[in-house]
């Protein structure tokens, strides 16, 4: 039993090895960088996040549709032996949105993108 | 010198010896790299040099390279009277119990004053914060009294500690050792910089040592960016510990 517990964790652990070495090697083939990202609902909003320090607003693409998102930008970073590359980010929506509701801002390296979320069907008032 | 104090699964190997009163400071991959990125900055800044590193089976094959210098990946820095715990991992699940448990035992066997844990503390609306508050949740009572004579504090009173920082809480708690945790609001799986000035500012306080965190922050974006991978790994492991438990709040009646 322990065995195949073991067997199972060190399968888990290959599997994210395997998902962190895709990252690096697409980074690497794009010299684009993968922002760390959130996607969250509050109420009636899609809340999404991400981290790309080291660019700035003017610079940051972003367009959006129902269903998904797309964020690219440039990257600047003095840091060592990180060479200048851009953002690139598609993620696809767990809901669709409105597109036109979209609001956005970047602040202290974090962009957040606020989208009211598309409302199929009918309100009923509860008597 | 070396020492080993030996233990099942951890050692705690010292390079040199450690003298009696030393206050430990944790600063181990956690929410926002809170620990890490205050840890690692009092090290710079206080000129600490590395005085041992923990060995563990369980730890990862791995070393890290600095300056032409080979170094373990959990390392411990000192200084005068303080000791930091600093990793360039997560922790891995199957160590955190054994883990606190040893840097207890240890702290104890070396008499040690207290040890001080740093951490983030999740907060969904970060963005909209511009100076983090900082919480603090002591082993006893007199600790947590301590602690918050200092402005600005809060209190930390209900929620969940997961991973080391609870383990080590817990085991301190136990021995009836001196520990106390340190909060502070921060992005949860983003590198915040920020989030580890505060905790800065308020153990400078706590130890009578001057740290200025204007360096810090004027080298935050840079530091985000090299902190990235380590972020996207830390996040995983928060995974393994439920970290997303920090979010939520105890469950009243049970």
């Amino acid at each position: 039993m322990l065995d195949e517990f073991k067997k199972i964790e060190q399968e888990l652990r290959n599997i994210e090895e395997e998902f962190y070495m895709r990252i690096k090697g697409l980074e690497a083939m794009r010299g684009c960088i993968t922002p760390l990202y959130n996607i969250y609902e509050s109420g009636d909003e899609l809340i999404i996040t991400a981290d790309m320090p080291g660019t700035n607003k003017e610079e940051i693409d972003l367009t959006v549709g129902e269903d998904y998102l797309k964020i690219e930008a440039p990257c600047r970073s003095p840091a060592r032996r990180t060479r200048e590359g851009k953002y690139m980010l598609h993620v696809r929506l767990p809901v669709e949105i409105e597109p036109e509701s979209v609001k956005a801002r970047y602040k202290d390296g974090v962009l957040e993108v606020i989208a009211k979320k598309k409302i199929r069907g009918v309100k009923i008032r509860v008597e | 010198m070396s020492e080993v104090l030996e233990g099942e699964i951890v050692k705690i190997i010292e390079l040199e010896p450690i003298r009696e009163g030393v206050i430990i400071i944790e600063g181990f991959p956690d929410v926002g790299l809170v620990g890490t990125i205050a840890a690692s900055f009092l090290i710079e800044k206080l000129q600490m040099s590395d005085i041992g590193y923990i060995e563990s089976d369980a730890l990862p094959p791995l070393i890290s390279v600095k300056n032409g210098k080979i170094l373990d990946i959990v390392r411990m820095y000192g200084r005068n009277n303080i000791v930091v715990f600093l990793s360039e991992i997560p922790i891995p699940l199957p160590i955190i119990r054994p883990l606190s448990q040893k840097i207890i035992e240890w702290a104890i066997s070396r008499k040690a004053k207290m040890i001080v844990s740093l951490t983030g503390m999740p907060e969904p609306g970060r963005l909209n914060i511009d100076v983090p508050k900082v919480y603090v949740l002591g082993s006893n009572e007199k600790i947590s009294k301590d602690a918050l004579k200092i402005n600005g504090v809060e209190a930390f009173t209900d929620g969940y500690i997961t991973g080391v920082k609870g383990m080590i809480l817990r085991e301190s708690i136990k021995r009836d050792f001196n520990a106390l945790l340190v909060l502070s609001q921060a992005h949860f799986n983003y590198p915040d910089p920020g989030s580890a000035a505060e905790i800065l500012k308020y153990l400078s306080k706590l130890l009578s040592i001057e740290i200025d965190v204007k360096p810090l922050l004027e080298s935050a974006e840079e530091l985000k960016l090299r902190l990235r991978d380590l972020m996207r790994r830390t996040s995983q492991a928060m995974q393994d510990v439920q970290k997303s438990r920090e979010l939520e709040l105890p469950a009243v009646y049970l």
